[in-house]
């Protein structure tokens, strides 16, 4: 069931997950085409987020924006309550939002560790996702658990020592979710491009995928609309790393099948979860999450060998 | 005539599926080695004769532990899919 | 039992590595049926080719761990290709025993063929050469009305069909292969014929009918019935004539026409990811059904090649697909779901987007008027066997069978 719109404002708007943008061709949604995505977003009662550009947008759009409830995704600067998008090289340090989104490659993350500590404690909220997902070799799965590894024994300390827990994708998400919690795009989660029309996410957009329709009785007429939930993923339904993206247009990528992952997505998500069970393991011996629940033992990193 | 006198196990049947066919592999490869490949057909040979004594000692090691009936002008076949040994006979 | 013929067991019972190689796209017949909708002479596999596919899943043994193995050659019609097959299968063999390879003790050459060119003197000379590793099936479709109906020879002109060429090579082929099997297709215009088709073939000496009807959408208003009708005559005349104790038609099974429980029957039977084709560009497919020239509407699926290997991300699909997650609702409901097949190729061909996981429901009522039919089948069979007091001896011996041929 539909929950989420996204609307991109423009076409180099800021890229908050996988995908990079398509080059800085801009081209800004039409005011008609904002006021129809806002009257959609109202009539199915979704949650509304704006996507912006890193450059100014006409007043006209801000007002019509401001019509309605919304969240707003944008680059520095932005306001409190708006999500920030920065690269981890250029974290800027007078923001005050509260919720951040960091994109980095695993090399920017192996070497620029402090600068992940320090933000998911100025944050209330730290996402990090991977850039250049394509392109991830055995050695770089290596150096992320390495640097998920830093990172579970920087937590663990900085709570021991009186710390509020952070709230971090990566690691903490895990210790408090029972059941899966992903992207969602395509099932909860539709996208309106700058052209007006529906798309599975930004990523379906600027691959040139035919957008999607809207029936008022039917809904998404996506075509096997089924294959982007969980309970046709095979892979995924057996699978308790509940942290993770299940990205549709990575499975697409690696696997040409948006319900089934490929095989880096998956060790890079058990690291993440058994990292996430390594640091819940540190709270508890530091008397700390005793009543959450277990994270089993896996002897696999892969959930694919479990279900071939 | 053919008459079946018994059976094998899966494991005994599948000793001698794969000396059969490893023989069957050996015979064929012979036909198609040439006279520069003297090193591999002395080897092919060597096997060969190894391969043929391994299944031979298996129908001897067989027939002895299931005292299996014979004939002087028969021979004994089996069945892979079965694991069914019959006795053939020329009447 | 003595007294019924079973569908043979499948050699290593499904459980070998199966590569195909596309030697050519050429062949002699334009069968009207035919999925291959992109024939053509130009495109035959070199050399090259062959050897570096070969070289490639030898060297990459971890990846092809299978006890053994069967090295299919298709076409278009492969022995078109035989010289190019002969320099294959020999260096298969050398370079097996060569490196120890643990499949020189368990391979198979398989050739699905037209039977046209079957008694030339180099196929033969092949066969000779390669007779205990061979398992070569000739397709004749039935009588010969039934056979010129759709396999006919290409070119201009009027329709030449193609009966007379091939089937007077079933008796050298049934000498030397007398276990050989035929494949018979059924589309919409051969129903009429069937059982005529499958009792001519009997009479040819052939003991082995694996008869499907094809995946793709072609039936049409009644073809259900008439296909019904055709099996229970059929049915009659095998049963009424004894034919049932030496000879097997696939149509009839025991394991067909049940419930399947969406849990515990829940497995995927086509093989597909779990072989391997090769094309003449040396590009891999998870079946001969994803090139190109097997597809009528979607792009080839192609899952590498034999420079860069296979990526491996791309067979996950195929590897985790099952039954209740492919299919439709009223399909997992069905009652009589078992034996009821699927292609992933079709699937892929026919489904509204890029995915496989989109079951092809084409053959729906045909399945139906089968399950009545074969329902029918095994009534009267044992009803028979009661009354000639074979029952008993039957259900005793019952071999289970596989009711779901592979491609």
């Amino acid at each position: 069931m539909l929950k989420y719109l996204i609307v991109m404002l423009d076409r180099a708007s800021v890229p908050f997950c996988h995908h990079e943008p398509a080059e800085k061709n801009e081209g800004l949604i039409s005011a008609a085409d904002l006021k129809n995505a806002i009257r959609f977003g109202m009539k199915e009662n979704l949650v509304i987020q704006f996507v912006y550009p890193d450059r100014a947008i006409p007043a006209e759009l801000e007002n019509i924006i401001e019509t309605i409830d919304h969240v707003k995704i944008k680059p520095y600067p932005s306001g409190k309550d708006d999500v920030l998008v920065a690269d981890i090289g250029a974290i800027p340090q007078k923001a005050e939002n509260e919720t951040l989104v960091i994109r980095a490659s695993i090399q920017e993350l192996a070497e620029k560790v402090s600068e992940v500590e320090n933000a998911i404690y100025r944050f209330k909220r730290v996402n990090i996702i991977l850039k250049e997902p394509d392109s991830i070799s055995e050695e770089d799965a290596g150096a992320y658990k390495l640097f998920l590894d830093r990172l579970t024994y920087y937590i663990a300390g900085q709570t021991a020592s009186g710390k509020e827990l952070p709230q971090f994708n990566l690691l903490t998400d895990r210790i408090l979710l029972d059941k899966m919690n992903n992207c969602g795009a395509g099932d909860e989660s539709i996208t309106i491009a700058p052209d007006g029309k529906m798309y599975v996410c930004p990523a379906f957009y600027y691959d040139g995928d035919a957008p999607v329709e809207w029936d008022k009785e039917e809904g998404l007429q996506l075509p096997n609309a089924q294959l982007y939930r969980l309970d046709h993923a095979p892979i995924c339904r057996a699978c308790d790393a509940f942290q993770c993206h299940r990205c549709v247009w990575l499975n697409r990528r690696r696997t040409l099948e948006v319900n089934t992952p490929g095989h880096t997505q998956c060790i890079l998500s058990h690291h993440e979860r058994n990292a996430s069970r390594n640091l819940l393991g540190r709270l508890r011996e530091a008397g700390i999450a005793a009543t959450l629940k277990d994270i089993p033992e896996l002897d696999y990193l892969d959930p694919f060998e479990i279900v071939k | 005539m053919k008459k079946e006198i018994g059976t094998v196990s899966a494991d005994e049947r599948d000793e001698i599926q794969k000396l059969f066919e490893r023989r069957n592999g050996l015979n064929e490869l012979a036909k198609i080695l040439t006279p520069s490949d003297e090193e591999l057909y002395e080897k092919l040979v060597k096997d060969l004769g190894e391969t043929s004594v391994k299944f031979q000692n298996w129908w001897d090691r067989m027939a002895a532990n299931y005292s299996w009936e014979g004939s002087e002008d028969g021979h004994w076949e089996i069945n892979f899919d079965t694991c069914a040994i019959y006795l053939v006979t020329e009447k | 039992m003595d007294g019924i013929k079973s569908n043979k067991v499948i050699w290593k019972d499904g459980t070998a590595k199966n590569i195909t190689f596309i030697v050519t796209k050429d062949c002699q017949l334009a069968c009207k049926y035919c999925y291959l909708v992109g024939k053509n002479e130009k495109e035959r596999m070199s050399w090259q080719v062959a050897k570096s596919a070969i070289d490639y899943i030898l060297d990459h043994k971890s990846d092809f761990n299978e006890e053994s193995v069967i090295w299919d050659f298709i076409g278009g019609e492969p022995f078109l290709e035989i010289d190019l097959i002969d320099q294959i299968c020999d260096y298969i063999k050398k370079e097996l025993y060569i490196r120890g390879h643990h499949w020189f003790n368990s391979y198979r050459f398989n050739f699905s063929t037209n039977g046209i060119n079957y008694d030339s003197e180099k196929v033969q000379q092949f066969i000779a050469k390669n007779r205990e590793h061979l398992s070569i099936g000739i397709t004749i479709d039935g009588t010969r009305r039934k056979h010129d109906l759709n396999r006919i020879w290409k070119g201009d002109g009027p329709e030449k069909g193609s009966y007379d060429d091939v089937v007077r090579n079933i008796p050298l082929w049934l000498k030397q292969f007398p276990h050989g099997g035929t494949k018979v297709t059924i589309s919409s215009a051969d129903i009429p014929y069937i059982k005529e088709s499958v009792l001519h073939l009997y009479s040819l000496g052939i003991h082995e009918v694996n008869i499907n009807a094809v995946f793709e959408d072609v039936w049409k208003e009644g073809d259900d019935d008439l296909f019904e009708q055709q099996l229970t005559e059929l049915a009659d005349a095998i049963i009424d004539g004894g034919w049932y104790e030496d000879y097997a038609c696939s149509f009839y099974s025991e394991n067909i026409g049940k419930p399947l429980d969406p849990v515990y029957d829940n497995t995927n039977w086509c093989g597909a990811g779990r072989m391997l084709a090769v094309d003449a560009a040396g590009n891999f497919y998870p079946c001969t059904r994803f090139a190109a020239y097997s597809l009528r509407s979607k792009k080839p699926l192609i899952i590498g090649n034999v420079h860069d290997g296979i990526d491996r991300d791309k067979l996950r699909p195929f590897l985790t697909l099952d039954r209740t997650t492919q299919s439709p609702q009223n399909c997992i409901d069905c009652e009589v779901a078992s034996g009821c097949a699927w292609c992933q190729g079709e699937n892929y061909d026919a489904a509204e987007s890029p995915t496989i996981y989109q079951r092809a429901t084409a053959i729906c009522k045909m399945h139906k008027a089968r399950v009545r039919a074969n329902n029918y089948y095994w009534n009267k069979l044992f009803r028979k066997l009661e009354l000639e007091g074979r029952r008993e001896e039957y259900e005793a011996n019952r071999k289970t069978s596989n009711p779901i041929l592979p491609c």
